[in-house]
């Protein structure tokens, strides 16, 4: 079953087109690299799926959601099936990474009991357990980047959408995060994740699809050589 | 819904954002020590206007030849008149009482024979104290026979007319100012607060909180910066009012009216002020994207 299908998707700024009648399917459990140059409109097309943005023309859907018809008391409860990870972290500055993780439970009401053993959990499964303690800003990059990713996996989503999540990274780090993001599709979870690091994509190879002048391609990783 | 969750919320923010906590609370402190002083003042200055004109009595000077019966007719007449409240009658003999209070010498004694006339003192009621509603009373009486003079403070009464209306809302137009002026500059002051959150506000969307969820810790901490800042703004009055007593040889209490519910209002105004600052801070930025454009 598909967890994201846009149909002729159009969405445009300023009477520009950024994405001009795209059609994108992703099966559930499946891990799709999504590329294009800066200023391609992969931010755009991650935005349509958690519905930051309406599009102009065509139909999205995400994870049983039809984001045409979806009223906006439903987002919070659409955005709580995805996870979302950024270039820039946007973890919350003035509390700990325990605190940063157990946030995505607490809007979502989980029992108190429940947020300690989850939260521990996901930071087992990014190796950051013994950090917990310290604040975002004692943390490296790459720890920041893997605590947001813990913060997305806390609530168990089906999709996981990632931005340029290795594009403050320097390379060993950036793999890692790479590499979690894999093992995180193993378990189950979509993972749809925006890069232009090519290196990657070529290092783990999934499935590609390309945002080049508005449109969406499916790429072969052999014709990227 | 995380109840416990959002209490502690609200609260943390004082110990997360030290400074505009501070700054929250001290504005609203100011804009309600500002209006309070500014409401006490109009309050007082509206009472002695009206302690004034409640002490403003037509006198009604009678000729001698009047009999009891000429008088009390005469006393009937100008009860029924428009605007009068009560007629009271001083006799010859009353009149010379009083002089003697006032002036130390007996009239009789000075003069050999008493020339004050006897005379009503008549009051107006509330409205009619006023130049045009003593005149009217003035004009109406003076025709009537017996009566050999009107009296009364008709400058006293010009002056209130006048430059009483022209204080009341030159007072009501600056105390309109005051607190127009607090509610902005508290809802400025919250949302420089809240501004610096903006990114907070568009991860907790991110993440998927509800408006509600984002918005009650808001409120909460309005409403606590809200009641401190009223508890100081009355605590500083109540003192203010207790040292100035020691220094101010008239009881100033009993000008002054300052009510224990009037400290109560003010820490509620508070509150309000706190919570009205919050709702028109965040509504701007709830509904802002999660990605800037």
């Amino acid at each position: 079953m598909a967890i994201i299908d846009l149909q002729n998707v159009t969405v445009s700024f300023d009477n520009q087109h950024v994405l001009h009648s795209v059609n994108f399917a992703m099966k559930s459990g499946e891990f799709v690299y999504l590329v294009g140059q800066t200023g391609a409109g992969k931010s755009s097309l991650l935005r349509l799926i958690y519905v930051d943005l309406q599009p102009h023309e065509g139909r999205v859907s995400v994870a049983g959601f039809d984001a045409h018809r979806i009223k906006s008391r439903e987002i919070p409860k659409l955005r709580r099936k995805l996870g979302v990870v950024f270039q820039d972290f946007k973890l919350l500055p003035d509390r700990d990474v325990y605190e940063n993780v157990a946030f995505a439970l607490y809007v979502t009401s989980t029992p108190r009991s429940e947020i300690k053993k989850k939260v521990l959990m996901a930071l087992g499964d990014v190796g950051l357990s013994h950090k917990r303690n310290q604040m975002p800003h004692e943390l490296s990059g790459g720890e920041q980047q893997r605590v947001v990713i813990a913060r997305a996996l806390v609530n168990s989503p089906s999709l996981l959408l990632a931005d340029e999540p290795t594009g403050n990274l320097d390379p060993a780090s950036s793999a890692e995060i790479i590499e979690l993001l894999r093992t995180i599709n193993v378990r189950g979870t979509a993972v749809l994740m925006a890069t232009h690091n090519y290196e990657l994509v070529r290092r783990y190879p999934a499935r590609i699809v390309q945002l080049k002048d508005g449109k969406l391609l499916e790429v072969e990783l052999r014709e990227r050589k | 819904m995380a109840l416990g969750y959002l209490l502690k919320e609200g609260i943390s923010g004082f110990r997360r954002a030290k400074l505009s906590m501070f700054a929250a609370i001290f504005t609203i402190s100011i804009s309600l020590l500002l209006l309070s002083f500014f409401t006490i003042l109009l309050i007082n200055a509206n009472s002695v206007i009206e302690g004034l004109r409640n002490r403003v009595e037509l006198e009604v000077f009678l000729g001698d030849y009047l009999s009891k019966s000429d008088t009390d007719t005469l006393q009937t007449k100008i009860v029924g008149l428009i605007g009068v409240e009560d007629v009271r009658y001083v006799s010859k003999d009353e009149a010379a009482r009083i002089f003697q209070e006032e002036f130390g010498e007996d009239i009789n004694k000075v003069l050999d024979f008493n020339p004050l006339p006897a005379s009503f003192k008549v009051r107006l009621k509330d409205g009619y104290r006023t130049t045009a509603g003593a005149e009217s009373v003035y004009v109406a009486t003076k025709e009537m026979k017996g009566v050999e003079e009107v009296a009364y403070r008709k400058s006293l009464l010009e002056m209130l007319d006048t430059r009483a209306q022209t204080f009341l809302w030159l007072a009501l137009g600056i105390g309109s100012f005051v607190a127009i002026s607090a509610i902005f500059l508290v809802a400025n002051t919250i949302r420089l607060a809240i501004y610096a959150k903006r990114k907070i506000i568009q991860t907790m969307k991110l993440i998927g909180a509800t408006r509600t969820f984002i918005r009650i810790p808001f409120l909460l901490e309005g409403l606590v910066q809200g009641f401190i800042g009223g508890a100081i703004a009355a605590g500083v009055i109540y003192l203010a009012f207790e040292y100035l007593e020691q220094f101010v040889s008239m009881q100033l209490s009993d000008l002054v009216a300052v009510d224990r519910e009037a400290y109560g209002i003010i820490i509620g105004v508070g509150c309000l002020l706190g919570i009205l600052g919050s709702i028109l801070s965040i509504r701007r930025f709830i509904g802002e994207k999660v990605v800037e454009q």
